[in-house]
């Protein structure tokens, strides 16, 4: 366990180190898209992509078996920005703010407090249920989660590591209260959370108005994702589809930030 | 070396004592026949064993409960071959460590004694053992204080002997204050036959952590060791080990390149051991050679395919009644079997520490990422020590426990590039050697350990070495 000093002496060194500005050679650390990245992971990775996408800062995509063994918090996907590593989503908002680049500048403070809280409305509904989904169900775990999350691994580290994942999520999900749920009451859960992002969404093109903010890469990461994944119950997806403003906020972004981008 | 109480007179009984700081007990009780003790391996004046023509008639075991006879009598069978006493002498002391060897006795003894009844021989011995069988189930409790900075405690629990034929199984556990834990389950049972082998199982999990690599690590696996004697005191272990390596970042500062090969990976490996001990003692010896090699392939299933060769050598020459000079070297050679599996970051080699090439830090030699040592696939490392006693200290007891020694010690690490070139490959295993020499102090733990405090001199280094001028502590098995 770091001692406080330490801890300290690292919150210095992102203060100091983030003076510099955005180095060219980024690159975001995540699982093999293809073959091994399971629904939540991928959710988060695209919801970084498109958070970078929008503040317009380079990176490049480096595909690791072991990227979430590499990452600092065990969680994928990660930067490397020179000697920084930096994992998830909220830390490296905050990362890149230190370097001077935000979406939320023109928000008042009112505004920021309702992004944070419609943020952690989706970890806490929509990771959880896409967690749920890949591990608790047993359809889904035996047919996609376990053969691609065991693919990069050799028999029988193949089940162990499945085994041991598996039991890391069930364990994590019973602290949340969601381990005795059943599908319907999460599927449940999920439409209602839509619900709420449909209202705050409204007619806008984005959460807070014309620009984007990172609610709205975290809220396409995740829907965009789970409308994509063909999965052996794609009910999730038929839940999201419902939300047509939603589905339509995913295709805009999409295409202003992936299409065009890489067009161009 | 047990002791020998040998009588004055010859063809009179002779008692061989069991353990070298123990009254044999249960040896003659007639004690107005004088005894006169010696060690074993001096020879007795006015008495020549060899001379003395024996055969033995008659082998007693006393004291055997749950331990089945086949193993014992197929134990015994040498001694019925011995033709003069001394052979008796010897026979009987090899089958004493054979039993103790097999884990069922707290304590064998010997008395042997001139065959008396009918069937008695005119040059008849009667052999008898003592035994002393160990209960059902031992166990121990132990602190520890690792080099980690970590305390932790240990259970150990042993169910000897279990079916009667030196089958044992065994089970040790530590936790750490640092919540670390290590298990180890085990299996033991001794095989038949002349050549003493044993075979064992064992299920493992182990933790460690690599300050200096920047890495922890947890191995967990499973291993079967066949360990058997080809020659007098050539020792082999065959072993089939299949191990889930789970390396981890240790901190902030770890180097990127670490970052990177950390993870987990599965090795199943075939090893050989072959090791020829002609040591006189284990820590501080005054004669002998010691040659170990270790060949592992690894590529049996799991994801890390390589070949991995390791050598060690010590020679001991006494130059004087108390001054020994010894002469070590370690070396490997890691090649890995194609692209695809390559060797993961704790297969490959690492030099330096007080254990290793002293005077530098713990894997403080060699290439580095970062502050980070990564290893390499080849090294060696010799080194050049005079031991003597303490001086002013009068030899015997608490002294004997400490030696001074002069060391040199050199080395080198790196992934050499090595041709066909005998020459050349010299060349570059010689290309910025390391030296260091000092002086210390030595002592031992027990039989098995010793703790070593020296003051040393890095004389050759490369920039980027740590180094370890001054005064450095080690503590461990296996010294360079």
């Amino acid at each position: 366990m770091p001692t406080p000093r330490v801890i300290l002496s690292e919150a210095m060194a992102l203060e100091v180190g983030g003076k510099e500005p955005w180095p060219n050679d980024v690159k975001l650390f995540q699982p093999y898209e293809v073959e091994q990245i399971l629904l939540p992971d991928n959710a988060s990775c695209l919801a970084t992509q498109a958070f970078l996408k929008m503040a317009k800062l380079k990176y490049t995509v480096e595909p690791r078996s072991n990227a979430e063994y590499m990452s600092p918090s065990g969680k994928v996907p990660f930067i490397q920005c020179g000697a920084f590593v930096v994992s998830e989503l909220e830390p490296i908002v905050s990362f890149v703010a230190s370097k001077g680049v935000s979406l939320t500048n023109d928000l008042d403070s009112g505004e920021k407090a309702d992004m944070r809280a419609y943020m952690s409305l989706i970890s806490n509904v929509l990771v959880n249920a896409e967690l749920f989904l890949t591990w608790c169900d047993p359809q889904t775990y035996k047919q996609v989660s376990k053969p691609r999350y065991g693919s990069v691994f050799p028999w029988p580290l193949n089940h162990l590591m499945c085994w041991q994942k598996q039991s890391a999520v069930v364990k994590r999900l019973h602290v949340l209260g969601w381990a005795s749920k059943s599908l319907d009451d999460v599927f449940h859960e999920v439409d209602q959370c839509c619900q709420a992002l449909t209202e705050r969404l409204a007619n806008k093109n984005y959460f807070f108005g014309d620009k984007p903010t990172e609610l709205d890469a975290l809220v396409f990461g995740h829907l965009f994702t789970v409308l994509t994944t063909p999965l052996p119950n794609n009910q999730l997806a038929a839940t999201i589809r419902g939300y047509g403003t939603l589905v339509d906020l995913c295709k805009r972004i999409e295409h202003q930030y992936f299409e065009l981008q890489s067009s161009s | 070396m047990g002791t020998v109480q040998a009588k004055e007179a010859q063809n009179k009984p002779v008692d061989v004592g069991a353990f070298s700081n123990k009254e044999p007990e249960n040896g003659p009780k007639d004690e107005s026949r004088k005894s006169q003790r010696t060690k074993a391996n001096v020879s007795y004046p006015g008495l020549k064993l060899k001379s003395v023509k024996a055969r033995v008639d008659k082998v007693n075991i006393e004291g055997l409960g749950r331990t089945k006879d086949d193993i014992i009598i197929n134990s015994i069978q040498p001694l019925f071959t011995a033709g003069d006493f001394m052979e008796v002498l010897k026979q009987a002391h090899e089958i004493r460590e054979r039993l103790v060897s097999l884990g069922c006795f707290k304590n064998v003894k010997i008395f042997i004694d001139t065959s008396s009844g009918k069937k008695a021989t005119p040059d008849g011995l009667e052999v008898t053992f003592h035994v002393d069988e160990m209960t059902r189930l031992t166990g121990a409790v132990n602190t520890l204080f690792g080099s980690n900075n970590e305390g932790s405690v240990a259970l150990s629990l042993r169910l000897p002997n279990l079916m009667g034929r030196g089958e044992r199984i065994q089970a040790e556990c530590s936790y750490g204050n640092r919540r670390t834990s290590n298990y180890n389950f085990g299996f033991v049972k001794p095989l038949r036959g002349r050549s003493n082998a044993f075979f064992t199982t064992s299920l493992f999990q182990q933790f460690s952590e690599q300050p200096a690599s920047g890495y922890k690590q947890i191995d967990r696996g499973l291993l079967f060791d066949l360990a058997f004697t080809s020659a007098p005191l050539v020792r082999h272990n065959l072993q089939w080990e299949t191990a889930w390596r789970d390396l981890s970042v240790l901190n902030r500062t770890t180097a990127f390149e670490i970052r990177e090969m950390s993870g987990p990976s599965l090795k199943g490996s075939l090893r050989h051991i072959l090791s020829v001990d002609r040591r006189d003692q284990l820590i501080f010896p005054r004669s002998g050679t010691l040659l170990r090699l270790t060949t592992e392939y690894a590529g049996i299933g799991g994801n890390v395919n390589f070949l991995k060769n390791e050598a060690q050598f010590q020679a001991n020459i006494p130059l004087s009644a108390d001054v020994v000079f010894q002469a070590t070297l370690h070396s490997g050679l890691l090649k890995p079997i194609g692209n695809s599996k390559p060797p993961s970051l704790c297969d490959h080699f690492f030099l330096g520490g007080p254990i290793s090439l002293r005077g530098f830090e713990s894997r403080g030699v060699g290439p580095q990422a970062g502050r980070n040592a990564i290893g390499a696939s080849t090294y060696w490392a010799g080194g050049l020590h005079l031991y003597s006693p303490l001086p002013f200290i009068r030899p015997g007891g608490f002294g004997d426990l400490f030696r001074a020694h002069l060391f040199l010690n050199a080395g080198n690490i790196g992934n050499f590039e090595f041709t066909d070139d005998y020459n050349h490959n010299l060349e570059v295993l010689g290309q910025n050697m390391r030296i260091a020499y000092g002086l210390g102090i030595a002592m031992k733990l027990g039989e098995i350990a010793r703790v070593e405090l020296n003051y040393c001199i890095p004389h050759s280094y490369q920039r980027t070495d740590f180094i370890n001028k001054g005064l450095q502590f080690g503590i461990g098995f296996d010294f360079l």
